[in-house]
C-alpha cells in the first residue's frame, strides 16, 4: 500500500463517522462536512499532481504510482462533484445523515481499492465498496430502487466466488497475493496453469463486477433503478473502480503484450468488442434516458477493456485516459439526466423535446460530453479514442481497431438521437420546465470544463501518462 | 493610350452596358445608339483594314494576369478582313432591325447584338489563344441570352438551353486543345506557334482534332448543326441572319483556316477527314434543306450547307482552295443574311414562315424579291454572281488535290441548292397569290436597304471580282503565310460548261416536280421526298433520329433514373440498411433485457462456465 496515500482513506472514513454525531439535530451540516472533506482532498491532490515545478519537469519527481494518483484524483473529483450536486438535488430525505455517511465510506473504498498493493485487500476493499452500493441504491426506497440493489447485489454475487477461487488458487500455486508476486511470477517465464487459472477467475470476477458483456444485465437496471444522484456515482466511477481498475492492473502485472497469457488476453479484448458492440446497439433504440446512458456506458467500457487486453505500453495508457475521460463525460451526462429528471419529471426521452431554450445549459454541456464521448476533436475523448485506435493498429489487432471505430460512429449516432429528443425538436406538451438552479449547474459545468481542458492540454496529460505509468511501471 | 484596334471591341461593350440603364420608354434612342455605334466601328474596322494593307498591322499588347500571360491584340490582313465583314454586318442588322418588331424586346436584343460584336471582334483581334478563348467562351453566353430573350415562349428558351449545351461542349474541346497547344509548344501567341509549326503527331494530333471540332461546330457543321434550324423555328429573323448566317460562320471559318494552315502543318489523313466533313456537311444538310416547307428553316439548312463548301474548301489545303472558302465565308454571310432579310420582311408583312400559304408576293414586294432572286442566284452560284467565283475556286481546289469524289459531290450539292432556291422562290414570290394575302405592302425602307445594300455587293464582288480577290484575298493568304495564286477573271472552261449544265438539270427537275405536284410549287420536292429508301430516311431525320442531341437527350431521363436507382441503392446500403439492421439487433437486445431476474443470472452463469471452460483448457488446467 502506498502510505503517503493512506490519509485519502482514513479521512473520508473519519467524516463519516464524524457526521451521524456532528448532524444529529441539523441534516444539513452532513452536506456541509461531506462537501468540505471532498473538497480538501481534491484540493490536495490537484497541488500534488499540477503544482508549477511537476509540470516544468514534467512529472519526473512524482513519487509513487501514477496510475494510483490518478484514480484517487478522479475519485475525488466525480464525488464531489456528485456530493455537491446531491446537496442541492434532494428535497427533505429522510435519511441525508446515512446517505452523505455512505457516499464517504464508499470513497474512503474506492481509494482503498486503488492504492492497496495485494489482491486480497483489494478483495476487501471492493466489497466494502459493494455493501456501499446497496446501501446507496436504496436512498430513495421505492420499490425500483429495492430491485435495483437485490439485482446488483445477486448478480455480482458470483463474481465475489470466483474471486474467492480465484485467490484461493493463486495462493496454492504462487504463495502470495501481492503483486510483486504475480509480477515476479510472471517474469519467471512459463508459467504455471493453475496460477494462469487463478488470476483468469479473478479476472472473471472483475469483468462480471465491471458490466463487461456479456455479464451486464444488472447495469442498466441498477442505474435505472437507483436514485439519480447515485446512478451518477456508480455510473461514473464506481464501476470503473470495483472492476476495470483491476483488470487494468492485472493486464499489467501478466504483461499481455508478451504473449504468456494469451489465451486469457484473446478472451479479454474478444469481450471488450463484444461489449462495444452490445452496448452501443442495445443503445440505439432505448426511450429511457438513463438506460441509453448505461449501455452507453457498457460500450465505453468496452474499449477500455480491450485495450487493456491488447496491453502494449500505448495501449495501457489509453485505456487509463479513457478510464479518466470516461469519468468526466459520464458524471457530465448522468447529473444532466438527474437535472432532467427533477426539471421534466421523467427519463423518458419520447416524453421530452425542444428543452434548448429551456435548460441551455444542461443542453449544451450535454453537447460537449457527448461529443467528447463519440470522439470528436479537440475534446479529450477524441484523444484517448485514438490512442486506443491507433494502439490497437500498431499492435496488429486490425480488424478490432477498425470495428472500434466503426462503433464510435454508432456511438455518435445515439447520442445524436439522444440530443434531438431531449433538447432539440419540437417543444414537448409540458411547459413551464425551466433551468435548474445553479448550484446543480456548477458540477456539470465543471466537468465540461474538464473535458475541454484536457482535450485542448492533452501535450501534458500524455506527458504525465507516458513519464509516470508508462516508463515506470510497465517497460 | 487609346489604340484604335480596342474601338471595335471596347465601344460595343460601353454602349451595350449603357443600353441597359435607359430608361424603358424612350423610343429609337437604342436604335439609334446601336446603328451609330456600329457605324463607328465599320469605319474603325475599316481603318484598322487600311492600316494592315498599307502599313504596320495594328498590334496591343499588355501584361495579363500577373506574369506569364499576355494580353495581345493584332490586326493583321485576315483579321482585319474577318473584323470589318463582322463590322458590316452588325451594322446592317442594327439598320434592319430599327423598326422589326418580331425582333423580341429591343433592349435585350440590341444588347445582345452590341455584347456579339465586341465578342466576336475581340476573338478574331486575339493573337493570344487565351485571349481568343476568353472571347470566344463569352460569345457562347450571349449565344444563350440571344434565343433565350428573342421570343418569350418555351420552345426559344430550350432551343437557347440546346445551342447552349452543344457549343458549351464543343467549346469545351477547344479549350482543352489549346491547353494542349499551351504545353507542347510553349506559348500561346499565335505567331510564335506559327513560327514552328505543330505537325499531326501524339498530342499536337489531338490537340488539332480537338481545336477543329471548336471551329467547325461554331461554323455550324455537321453534326453539331442541329440547333440552327431550331433556333430558326423559333427566334427572329435578324438574330437568324447576323448570328448563325454571317457572325458564327466568319468566326468559325477564321479559326479554322487559322489552325489548319497558320498554326499546324496537317497531313494526309487529317486532310481527308476535313474534306469528308465538308462533303457530308453539303449533302446532309442540302437534302435536308430541300424538303423543308417553312422559309427560315430552309435557309438555315443552307446556312449549314454553306458552311461545307468552306470546311471543303479549306480541307484541300492549297491557296486557291483556302482562298476560295474565304472568299465564300464572307460571300455565304452576305447572300444568306440578305435572303434571311427577305424572310424577316415576308414574316412581317404576311405573319407566317409556311410554304404552303405563302404564294405570289413579287407583285407586292418587288424590292424584297429582287433582292431574294439576286441573293438566291448567288447562293446558287450562277454566274456572274459572287457565289458563282468562291465555288467555282472551291472547285478547283478540290479537283487539284485528285480526290474528284469531293468536286462531285460538292456539284450535287449545287445541283440540289438551286433546285431548293428554285422550290422556294417559285412558292413564296410567283404564282397564285392566297386571297388573304391581297392587302401585303412592300417592307419599311429600314428593311430595304440593308437588303439592297447586300445584293448589291453580290453582284458587284460578281462582275468585280478582282477587287476582293486583290484587296482582301491575297493579302490574307498573306497573312497565313501561303503562296497567292492567280485569284481573279472570268474563264469559260470546262468548269463553267459543267456548272451550265448543273442549273439546266436544276429547272429541269424543279419543272418535272412542278408537274408531278399538280402545280403546288411547295410540293415540287416531293418526287425526291418521297423517292423509296430517302423516304424512311427523311422520316427518321424528321423524328430527329439523327440529331446527336435529341439522342444523347433522349436516354437522359433513362440514365437519370438508373443513376437513381444507383444513388438509391448506395442510400440503401449507407442509411437505410445500418439504420434498419442496427434497429432490429437493438429492438431484440431492448425485449431481451426485460427485466427478468431468473434470466439474467443464466446468462451470468453461462457466460462464466464458459469462461472458465476457455480458460481453463486454453490458459490453465489440462
Amino acid at each position: 500500500m502506498e502510505r503517503g496515500l493512506l490519509a485519502y482513506i482514513l479521512i473520508p472514513l473519519l467524516s463519516a463517522i464524524v457526521i451521524p454525531f456532528a448532524a444529529r439535530n441539523k441534516p444539513r451540516i452532513a452536506d456541509i462536512i461531506a462537501n468540505v472533506t471532498l473538497l480538501a482532498g481534491l484540493a490536495n491532490m490537484a497541488y500534488l499532481l499540477l503544482n508549477p515545478s511537476n509540470i516544468a519537469e514534467s512529472f519526473s519527481n512524482i513519487p509513487g504510482d501514477g496510475f494510483s494518483l490518478l484514480m484517487v484524483f478522479t475519485i475525488y473529483l466525480v464525488a464531489l462533484c456528485v456530493v455537491f450536486f446531491s446537496a442541492f438535488f434532494a428535497g427533505p430525505m429522510a435519511n441525508r445523515q446515512a446517505y452523505f455517511c455512505l457516499m464517504l465510506i464508499s470513497v474512503a473504498a474506492m481509494c482503498g481499492v486503488v492504492t492497496t498493493s495485494d489482491f486480497f485487500t483489494l478483495y476487501i476493499y471492493i466489497e466494502v465498496l459493494a455493501v456501499t452500493s446497496f446501501a446507496l441504491i436504496t436512498t430513495d426506497d421505492t420499490s425500483a430502487g429495492l430491485e435495483g440493489a437485490i439485482k446488483y447485489f445477486l448478480l455480482t454475487f458470483p463474481a465475489s466466488v470466483s474471486i474467492i477461487v480465484g485467490l484461493s488458487l493463486l495462493l496454492l500455486s504462487v504463495g502470495g497475493f501481492s503483486f510483486e508476486n504475480v509480477k515476479m511470477f510472471m517474469s519467471a517465464g512459463s508459467p504455471d496453469g493453475a496460477a494462469l487459472f487463478g488470476i483468469g477467475l479473478i479476472l472473471l470476477g472483475f469483468l462480471i463486477k465491471a458490466g463487461v458483456a456479456p455479464f451486464h444485465a444488472w447495469v442498466p437496471d441498477a442505474y435505472q433503478g437507483s436514485f439519480a444522484p447515485v446512478s451518477t456515482h456508480l455510473a461514473g466511477i464506481v464501476t470503473k473502480i470495483s472492476g476495470i481498475y483491476a483488470i487494468i492492473r492485472i493486464s499489467m502485472l501478466m504483461r499481455f503484450s508478451e504473449g504468456e497469457a494469451q489465451a486469457l488476453a484473446g478472451t479479454l479484448m474478444f469481450l471488450g468488442m463484444l461489449s462495444i458492440a452490445v452496448g452501443a446497439i442495445a443503445a440505439l433504440r432505448q426511450k429511457d434516458l438513463k438506460r441509453m446512458l448505461a449501455f452507453s456506458s457498457i460500450s465505453q467500457l468496452g474499449y477500455i477493456v480491450l485495450a487493456a487486453g491488447l496491453g502494449t505500453p500505448l495501449a495501457l495508457i489509453a485505456a487509463i485516459f479513457h478510464l479518466f475521460n470516461h469519468a468526466t463525460f459520464k458524471t457530465v451526462l448522468f447529473l444532466n439526466s438527474a437535472s432532467l429528471e427533477k426539471a421534466a419529471g421523467t427519463t423518458d426521452m419520447d416524453k421530452m423535446g425542444g428543452l434548448e431554450h429551456a435548460m441551455p445549459w444542461t443542453s449544451w454541456t450535454s453537447v460537449i460530453a457527448l461529443l467528447s464521448t463519440a470522439g470528436i476533436p479537440p475534446l479529450s475523448g477524441f484523444w484517448s479514442k485514438l490512442l486506443i485506435i491507433v494502439a490497437l493498429w500498431a499492435g496488429g489487432a486490425k480488424v478490432y481497431a477498425l470495428l472500434a471505430l466503426l462503433f464510435s460512429i454508432v456511438t455518435l449516432a445515439y447520442f445524436m438521437v439522444m440530443q434531438k429528443k431531449i433538447f432539440f425538436g419540437k417543444k414537448s406538451a409540458a411547459a413551464g420546465i425551466s433551468e435548474v438552479s445553479a448550484p446543480m449547474l456548477a458540477p456539470v459545468v465543471l466537468m465540461s470544463a474538464v473535458i475541454v481542458a484536457v482535450g485542448l492540454l492533452f501535450p501534458y496529460f500524455y506527458a504525465y501518462l507516458v513519464e509516470t505509468i508508462a516508463k515506470r511501471m510497465i517497460l | 493610350m487609346m489604340n484604335l484596334i480596342l474601338i471595335p471591341i471596347v465601344l460595343p461593350l460601353a454602349s451595350a452596358l449603357i443600353l441597359l440603364t435607359l430608361p424603358e420608354r424612350t423610343k429609337y434612342i437604342r436604335e439609334l445608339l446601336t446603328a451609330g455605334v456600329t457605324a463607328v466601328c465599320l469605319m474603325a474596322g475599316a481603318s484598322t483594314l487600311m492600316s494592315a494593307l498599307f502599313g504596320q498591322p495594328l498590334t496591343l499588347n499588355m501584361p495579363w494576369a500577373g506574369a506569364g500571360f499576355n494580353f495581345t491584340l493584332r490586326a493583321d490582313q485576315l483579321s482585319s478582313f474577318v473584323l470589318i465583314s463582322i463590322s458590316l454586318f452588325s451594322f446592317l442588322i442594327s439598320v434592319y432591325s430599327f423598326s422589326f418588331e418580331q425582333k423580341g424586346g429591343s433592349k435585350w436584343f440590341f444588347f445582345n447584338l452590341l455584347m456579339t460584336q465586341a465578342f466576336a471582334a475581340g476573338a478574331v483581334l486575339s493573337e493570344n489563344l487565351l485571349a481568343l478563348l476568353f472571347f470566344w467562351e463569352g460569345l457562347l453566353v450571349f449565344l444563350y441570352t440571344f434565343i433565350a430573350l428573342s421570343q418569350k415562349t418555351d420552345a426559344a428558351k430550350n432551343t437557347a438551353k440546346k445551342s447552349f449545351l452543344i457549343n458549351a461542349v464543343t467549346d469545351l474541346c477547344l479549350l482543352v486543345g489549346v491547353t494542349i497547344v499551351a504545353c507542347i509548344s510553349g506559348s500561346m501567341n499565335m505567331s510564335v506557334i506559327a513560327g514552328a509549326k505543330l505537325t499531326m503527331n501524339g498530342w499536337a494530333g489531338l490537340a488539332y482534332v480537338l481545336m477543329m471540332i471548336g471551329a467547325v461546330s461554331k461554323a455550324g457543321a455537321f453534326p453539331f448543326h442541329t440547333w440552327i434550324p431550331d433556333a430558326a423555328s423559333d427566334s427572329s429573323a435578324p438574330f437568324m441572319a447576323y448570328v448563325p448566317a454571317a457572325v458564327d460562320k466568319l468566326l468559325g471559318i477564321y479559326f479554322l483556316a487559322r489552325i489548319s494552315v497558320y498554326l499546324f502543318a496537317l497531313n494526309g489523313t487529317m486532310q481527308l477527314v476535313l474534306m469528308t466533313l465538308g462533303a457530308v456537311t453539303i449533302l446532309v444538310a442540302v437534302m435536308m434543306a430541300f424538303v423543308q416547307s417553312d422559309y427560315k428553316r430552309l435557309l438555315s439548312y443552307h446556312a449549314v450547307s454553306q458552311a461545307g463548301y468552306m470546311i471543303l474548301g479549306i480541307g484541300t489545303l492549297n491557296p486557291i482552295g483556302i482562298a476560295g472558302a474565304l472568299f465564300h465565308m464572307l460571300n455565304n454571310a452576305v447572300y444568306k443574311s440578305c435572303l434571311f432579310m427577305t424572310a424577316g420582311a415576308v414574316e412581317k408583312r404576311t405573319g407566317t414562315n409556311d410554304l404552303s400559304k405563302l404564294g405570289g408576293l413579287f407583285k407586292a414586294m418587288p424590292i424584297t424579291g429582287l433582292c431574294f432572286i439576286i441573293a438566291a442566284a448567288a447562293i446558287s452560284g450562277i454566274a456572274p454572281l459572287n457565289g458563282f467565283f468562291s465555288k467555282e475556286m472551291i472547285y478547283k481546289g478540290s479537283l487539284s488535290t485528285g480526290y474528284t469524289v469531293f468536286f462531285l459531290a460538292a456539284e450535287l450539292g449545287s445541283f440540289l441548292t438551286l433546285a431548293s432556291f428554285l422550290k422556294l422562290g417559285h412558292s413564296v414570290f410567283f404564282g397564285k397569290r392566297p386571297d388573304d394575302l391581297k392587302e401585303v405592302r412592300e417592307a419599311p425602307f429600314s428593311n430595304l436597304l440593308p437588303m439592297a445594300i447586300l445584293a448589291a455587293i453580290c453582284i458587284a464582288f460578281g462582275f468585280g471580282a478582282e477587287l476582293p480577290a486583290n484587296w482582301l484575298l491575297a493579302p490574307s493568304l498573306h497573312a497565313l503565310n501561303l503562296e497567292v495564286p492567280v485569284l481573279a477573271g472570268f474563264h469559260p472552261d470546262k468548269l463553267y460548261w459543267l456548272s451550265i449544265i448543273v442549273i439546266l438539270a436544276a429547272v429541269i427537275n424543279h419543272a418535272a416536280g412542278y408537274a408531278l405536284s399538280g402545280g403546288r410549287a411547295f410540293k415540287a420536292s416531293d418526287h425526291i421526298h418521297n423517292a423509296p429508301l430517302l423516304k424512311e430516311t427523311y422520316a427518321l431525320a424528321e423524328k430527329r433520329f439523327f440529331d446527336p442531341y435529341e439522342v444523347i437527350m433522349r436516354s437522359v431521363p433513362f440514365a437519370a433514373a438508373a443513376l437513381y436507382k444507383i444513388d438509391r441503392f448506395f442510400d440503401y446500403l449507407t442509411d437505410a440498411l445500418p439504420s434498419r439492421l442496427g434497429g432490429a439487433f437493438s429492438q431484440a437486445s431492448g425485449r431481451f433485457h426485460n427485466g427478468s431476474y431468473p434470466l439474467y443470472m443464466t446468462l451470468t452463469i453461462a457466460g462464466a462456465i464458459a469462461y472458465i471452460f476457455i480458460t481453463a483448457n486454453y490458459g490453465g488446467i489440462r
